[in-house]
């Protein structure tokens, strides 16, 4: 991915990526950058992360020449590697070292990270939740052109959330630890975050028009319907986890019929009251006349 | 500077320890923690004269790499002896897992005293002692991962020659780390460590170490050392990344981070 820089900070990049390959040059761009650095944050307003206050990339000398990137997508490019030894060494600080040498990093560069996995678990989970997001939208499109079939909200749910967890399907050894990792009182705001997001998602494609308090009652209800899947997953044993589909299909459906039975009762009520009302006036009727006569 | 830590070096550890009243061990322990090397770490500690940094990082990576075998070995259940043993062999022959530290100190006496405290606390494997200034070291170019100067940059003449030597000897992804005394914010507690520093460490100096002039030194120089922000910032401008602080005891002493990204 390519910044857009300006000139002058274009001679401090190419300082970076090459001050491995000539030393003598060391001392002049050593100089200039320190010059740079303090132009630094004035200058550079369209940088892709608008967080940090100083906003910094590094030069990655090797494959990619002159490819300059920010450090949070060198974070993201560590975590992405470190997922592949997740199974190995679980959700920790070591698996992120693993992950920083096959990137030809040194070790010490995990010390970026907080030292129990939390941002790996998080990185993890935010990936799941972007591969979902573009799955469903190509399902969208799909229904969009014609060429498949509309499905039946339970069947959506159902087959939306069955995606999900079978991206965990690889790293479920250990998924357990990283539950109870996010659970961390200091992860709760990400993760909680992460899940409602989801969980938005999925209403959004299931084609959730609501914007009265339906809408809170169908996040809850989902909600609840996916964390008790995914806990019933990480103790199934069944070949190709067939019992916890099974239990996806039948709290799915309880979440329908409790849609139903909510709006049966509405009814009910209704007609309860207008039954009431009738009898009031009947009854008020009757005694005017009797007044009457 | 040289001098000075010539008539210290012996009376080094014990100096540290009155000094302090022992806290200097969990500041260094901190430290530590805050690395969390992994086996196979390449630390370089530079001032490291009396070897504490570097103890501390071997026990941590020897304690590291026996819990990883046990993992390993749990995780044998289904292989036959013959290669449980083989293997076995094998993680024996290495329990520092490859971790080494290179002690780097401009001062012979320093390194004398630890290489003498190794023998006698009994470390072997993993240390190198070299003599060295910190402005222009001994090394080349990307060989290190982690460099650690605990309570020695605030002696160094020129400290961005440091923090550029620095640079240049770490690996890509490398990590700079530095324990020194830094600036109190708090009122109060600056006003009773500065009476502290300048009436009981100067006479702990003479009592002790027989050396007043030195201590009054020590104080002094820790006065005169940039505070936390600044520190970062000459950090920063030396080309590290990620350069953040610790404050630890509310700001008498802070650690510096920084990576080489």
């Amino acid at each position: 991915v390519r910044c857009q820089l300006c000139p002058p900070q274009h001679a401090l990049q190419a300082s970076a990526v090459l001050r491995r390959v000539s030393d003598e040059q060391k001392e002049t761009f050593i100089s200039s950058s320190q010059q740079q650095f303090s132009s630094h944050p004035t200058d550079h307003q369209s940088e892709q992360e608008p967080q940090g206050p100083r906003p910094s990339y590094t030069g990655q000398g090797g494959q990619e020449s002159e490819d300059y990137e920010s450090e949070e997508q060198l974070q993201h490019r560590i975590l992405t590697a470190a997922l592949e030894f997740v199974p190995e060494h679980g959700w920790t600080a070591e698996a992120i070292a693993e992950g920083a040498k096959t990137l030809g990093l040194s070790v010490a560069a995990a010390g970026m990270f907080h030292s129990d996995g939390s941002e790996l678990i998080l990185h993890f989970v935010s990936q799941c939740n972007t591969k979902l997001s573009e799955l469903l939208e190509q399902e969208q499109k799909l229904v969009q052109l014609g060429e498949a079939e509309k499905k039946p909200t339970d069947q959506f749910l159902r087959d939306a959330v069955q995606a999900r967890l079978r991206m965990l399907i690889p790293y479920i050894d250990k998924w357990p630890q990283a539950l109870s990792i996010l659970l961390l009182p200091h992860n709760i705001p990400s993760s909680l975050n992460l899940l409602t997001s989801m969980i938005d998602d999925i209403w959004h494609y299931a084609g959730d028009q609501s914007t009265d308090f339906n809408w809170y009652t169908r996040r809850a209800v989902l909600t609840g319907v996916y964390n008790t899947t995914e806990l019933v997953m990480m103790q199934d044993s069944s070949p190709d986890f067939e019992d916890t589909w099974r239990f996806l299909e039948n709290r799915v459906a309880d979440a329908m019929s409790m849609g139903n039975t909510a709006n049966q009762v509405q009814s009910t009520g209704e007609a309860v009251v207008q039954g009431l009302m009738g009898a009031a006036v009947t009854v008020s009727n009757a005694g005017t006349s009797r007044a009457v006569r | 500077v040289y001098q000075v830590f010539e008539s210290v070096a012996k009376k080094y550890d014990v100096m540290n320890d009155s000094m302090t009243l022992g806290i200097h061990r969990v500041w260094k322990d901190i430290l530590m923690h805050k690395m969390n090397p992994s086996p196979g770490t390449l630390l370089l500690d530079v001032a490291g004269g009396t070897g504490d940094i570097a103890f501390r990082f071997i026990n941590y990576v020897r304690s590291v790499r026996e819990r990883q075998l046990q993992r390993k070995l749990r995780h044998h259940q289904n292989l036959s002896w013959q290669e449980i043993s083989e293997s076995y062999q094998e993680d024996k022959s290495k329990p520092l897992g490859d971790s080494q530290v290179v002690v780097c100190d401009i001062n012979k006496e320093m390194l004398k005293v630890g290489k003498q405290k190794a023998q006698h606390l009994g470390y072997s494997e993993g240390l190198s002692w070299v003599l060295g200034n910190a402005e222009e070291l001994p090394f080349d170019d990307d060989m290190f991962d982690v460099y650690t100067i605990a309570f020695g940059i605030r002696n160094v003449t020129r400290i961005d020659l440091a923090l550029q030597e620095a640079y240049r000897v770490l690996k890509p992804g490398g990590r700079f780390l530095c324990l020194e005394f830094s600036h109190v914010s708090n009122p109060l507690l600056s006003r009773l460590y500065d009476l502290y520093s300048f009436q009981v460490i100067p006479v702990l100096g003479e009592v002790i170490a027989g050396d007043w002039k030195s201590y009054q030194y020590l104080v002094e120089s820790i006065r005169r050392f940039p505070p936390q922000e600044e520190l970062k910032a000459m950090i920063e401008d030396a080309g590290f990344f990620k350069v953040d602080y610790q404050n630890l005891n509310s700001g008498i002493v802070a650690i510096h981070s920084g990576f080489k990204l």
